[in-house]
């Protein structure tokens, strides 16, 4: 990092879309992030907010499928105020039916903004058709219907954050240009009081997939076909040499260097973009891999020859060289990345909320470390059969799918 | 109104941390989308992309992604309309290997036709499939630039036109590249961990570039007619993204900037909540995700709400971001945004907004620069324009500034009168929309939640604010970028 006499502040919360297992309110973790910068009685939003600006704060805040994450840099002086402030949130949150109603309009904004990008609906429906119980079914944002039905949860609304917002279910991360011992106490200060009881939710398991899904999505605007395909793989393990396996796996058969995006980019030149990745999740998610094509006619030969990396894969071993250049690109990608305080915080926050302990960044670099060309084979044989993935297309609505 | 371009400094901008583990460096070369030839639009896009994507004499682009992959590293070229930015920070492991890289994609770009003919393929694409089809924000935001400089390459995508793009050859690539990626026109900056003679050796190796002074003049013909103009822009649309805007002539090298920086931030700084546009539209009415307002061109860097350095201008615009809104908002959120406008450039701000934004930059500027390879780029920009970079300028400015030259820069400068208007729109309702514009009928709302009373008030005022709109056009999406 070098970034003087500046630092973050990140409160995890480990509550995100996979948390919303009653029927209807999908999206509703993702609404709860927006609530929380409605202010206390203490301090209500105004004032939250002129604070913030007083401090030339940066901050905001965001929801996944697990998490939500609420950050704010600044000045390393004004940590105690901070701290202050975002202790008394995570405490004392209070709003009324007004301000809740009208957030429920910035969060169907928030859904609108992006509703001409085809990107979100193809995943919507990827999600739609690959879960069956899991909560992973919906995206962050939610099913529109859920969406639009906000404003009338009021109630629900104040249960969420009396299940959710708790110290056991949270952690705090400070990065930058500060000094440790102050940082601890400060915590202790403003965070000792918050009152433990979190609740507890299992999303309901996802059975194995047995056969092939697919679905088309007609798009009524202009658009280059997609293809994205979604694989079931194993939950996030710090210490899988599988789960790392994977992660080479994405980078050696779908990264700009795979024989993959070479063949249909830049050769045939059948695909504007190939891509591969595997996200890191506390239950089990999808591998996806998706292109953008560039001819209605060639989505059939786009998926044939993704089908046949998946096969290739199980089939033939990666040359270590192969291997080691990918585990290469990973470590100076991390180390490359930690730049800033937000940087580091942030990979300290997703660290926890996976699994409770930053060790695991290390304990998964050394799991890469041990993948070899076995381990990928063995994953791509255990996750890549047909009957557990799921294909979604999508094109101009009068273009039938595949 | 003719303006130079700023000519190219030959000593480097240097932003030296000796502790870092990063190198960063930035080549900005004074050539832009305003140096496309007429009926070629879209050629310094397309030379950026092959110097991106295209390797060198002495590799493909295949092995120049190879040997970058290890590293974890990438060769960036951003094409703006008057510069064009190859950059990339590396780990200082892995320092010389990347230099020979980018002095090679530098020196001897490869310009191979089967880079040519997929990067050209795709460029189209872009205008058809993504800027006119799928992303209606950016659509808005383009579609306003052709109303505030009408023929100029300013009022164009960077990116060009879909017949521009097409006429291209490889050859014009070839002669292009030739004539203006000169060392007359190059800025080099360096920042980070780098060893001792590093400098020296990239300076060396630059000088091999050919010398060809070029100046580039570009006439500016801004729309001359004045009153409120609306565009309506039509394609399927479940909200409607809208940007308004009109010219200033001010940029960070003139005084007035800074004033107007100030004036701006309390408007609408960017992705923030405290703006009274995000205030005003987002918190108390609900209408939608965010507004903000900008004095000059403005890309958000990655996923941070920081401003991506080295897109510097020779003139400028002033902006507002209304994110989509529901159709039956949409006249309602135009007069809100600029009654705002008008209301800030009549009355001007209190001391104590004053005072309150004042402290806000004093402290948020600084979180501009967080990495050297921003510093860096702040501080070519600083050079650009004359200046140090805007966050020193911020520091030396600011404790000075007075609320009495913001309200006379806001006053000067924000002549909202000669807005113009660009709304991405649903056909249906769109044609009774404009109807409602020409008519300067009544826009009021109405809410499907409870709304305090204050605000009922204002909505009062403002549904029935006189806009006056003195022209209203509309285009279909597909029709735009044509040539």
């Amino acid at each position: 990092m070098d970034s003087p006499r500046l630092m973050s502040h990140y409160l995890v919360v480990r509550a995100g879309s996979r948390n919303e297992v009653e029927p209807g309110l999908s999206g509703f973790a993702h609404f709860f992030e927006h609530m929380m910068f409605r202010g206390t009685e203490r301090v209500p939003p105004e004032a939250y907010n002129r604070v913030l600006k007083s401090l030339g704060a940066d901050s905001n805040a965001f929801t996944s499928d697990d998490w939500t994450c609420y950050h704010v840099t600044a000045a390393s002086s004004a940590l105690e105020r901070i701290m202050d402030l975002e202790s008394d949130r995570f405490q004392n949150l209070s709003y009324g039916l007004e301000a809740f109603q009208k957030e429920a309009g910035a969060v169907l904004g928030e859904y609108n903004k992006s509703s001409s990008m085809p990107l979100v609906t193809l995943f919507e429906k990827l999600r739609d058709l690959a879960y069956t119980r899991h909560t992973y079914k919906h995206t962050t944002m939610g099913f529109l219907r859920d969406i639009q039905d906000m404003p009338n949860q009021y109630e629900y609304s104040r249960e969420f954050f009396r299940r959710w917002y708790r110290p056991d279910n949270a952690a705090l991360v400070v990065a930058g240009d500060v000094d440790p011992d102050r940082v601890f106490e400060l915590a202790r200060r403003f965070y000792g009081s918050w009152e433990a009881g979190a609740a507890r939710v299992t999303p309901p398991a996802e059975p194995a997939q047995t056969g092939e899904r697919t679905a088309h999505v007609p798009w009524k605007a202009a658009s280059l076909p997609y293809l994205v395909v979604g694989v079931h793989v194993s939950a996030f393990d710090p210490d899988s040499v599988e789960g790392r396996a994977l992660e080479v796996l994405a980078q050696a058969a779908f990264s700009e260097t795979s024989p993959l995006f070479r063949d249909l980019v830049l050769d045939r030149r059948w695909a504007e973009s190939v891509v591969g990745f595997v996200p890191a999740r506390r239950a089990p998610s999808l591998f996806c891999v998706m292109a953008r094509v560039k001819e209605p006619s060639r989505l059939a030969h786009v998926r044939e020859a993704l089908f046949g990396t998946f096969e290739r894969l199980a089939r033939e071993p990666l040359p270590p060289e192969r291997i080691r250049a990918v585990q290469e690109n990973l470590r100076y990608r991390f180390l490359r990345s930690l730049d800033t305080p937000d940087a580091v915080a942030v990979t300290l926050g997703e660290a926890l909320q996976l699994t409770g302990e930053t060790s695991c960044v290390d304990r998964s670099f050394h799991a890469l470390e041990r993948v070899r060309a076995g381990d990928i084979q063995d994953s791509a044989r255990r996750f890549f059969a047909p009957e557990n993935r799921t294909v979604v297309t999508l094109g101009r609505e009068a273009e039938a799918g595949p | 109104m003719s303006l130079p371009a700023p000519k190219a400094r030959r000593s480097p901008s240097l932003v030296p941390s000796p502790d870092s583990p990063l190198v960063s460096v930035r080549l900005l070369f004074h050539v832009g989308s305003v140096d496309d030839p007429p009926g070629k639009e879209g050629l310094a896009a397309l030379t950026g992309a092959l110097l991106a994507e295209g390797g060198s004499r002495g590799l493909t682009y295949k092995e120049l992604l190879d040997s970058l992959y290890p590293m974890a590293a990438s060769i960036d070229v951003h094409v703006d309309k008057d510069v064009t930015v190859l950059s990339g920070t590396v780990h200082r492991d892995n320092l010389d290997g990347y230099y020979d890289l980018l002095r090679q994609v530098v020196l001897t770009p490869r310009f191979d036709p089967t880079d040519f003919h997929r990067l050209q393929v795709d460029h189209v694409h872009h205008l058809e499939n993504v800027l006119r089809a799928a992303d209606d924000e950016n659509l808005g935001k383009e579609a306003l630039a052709t109303m505030l400089y009408e023929e100029h390459p300013y009022g164009r995508p960077t990116i060009g036109t879909v017949q521009g793009i097409r006429s291209i050859r490889l050859d014009d690539v070839k002669s292009f590249h030739a004539a203006r990626f000169t060392r007359d026109q190059l800025d080099l900056g360096i920042a980070g961990g780098y060893p001792a003679g590093f400098v020296e050796r990239v300076q060396a190796d630059l000088d091999e570039l050919p010398s060809c002074p070029l100046p580039t003049e570009s006439s500016f013909r801004l729309r001359s007619r004045p009153g409120i103009e609306v565009l309506l822009v039509t394609k399927p649309a479940r909200a409607w993204a809208i940007s308004i805007g009109f010219p200033i002539d001010v940029t960070r090298a003139d005084d007035d900037y800074y004033p107007l920086l100030l004036a701006n931030s309390y408007l609408g700084e960017h992705r923030t909540f405290h703006g009274v546009l995000m205030g005003k539209m987002r918190s108390d009415r609900g209408f939608n995700y965010g507004d903000y307002s900008y004095i000059e061109s403005f890309l958000q860097e990655g996923g941070s709400p920081f401003p991506l350095p080295n897109i510097p201008r020779r003139t400028q615009f002033f902006s507002i971001w209304i994110r989509p809104i529901e159709a039956r908002y949409a006249h309602f959120a135009i007069r809100q945004s600029l009654r705002e406008v008008e209301r800030l450039q009549r009355e001007g701000m209190t001391a104590a907004s004053f005072a309150a934004t004042r402290e806000f930059l004093l402290h948020y500027s600084r979180l501009w620069t967080q990495t050297a390879s921003r510093r860096l780029g702040y501080e070519m920009d600083g050079r650009f324009y004359g200046r140090a970079s805007l966050v020193d300028e911020l520091e030396k400015r600011l404790p000075r500034m007075t609320v009495e030259q913001v309200n006379a820069a806001a006053r000067r400068h924000l002549r909202w009168r000669d807005a113009s208007v660009a709304v991405v729109a649903d056909p249906e309702g769109a044609a009774s929309f404009a109807e409602a514009l020409r008519t300067d009928a009544p826009s009021p709302v109405s809410y499907d939640t409870g709304t305090r009373p204050e605000v009922l008030a204002e909505d009062r005022e403002i549904s029935a604010w006189p806009l006056e709109v003195s022209r209203v056009r509309m285009v279909r999406a597909e029709e735009l970028f044509e040539r």
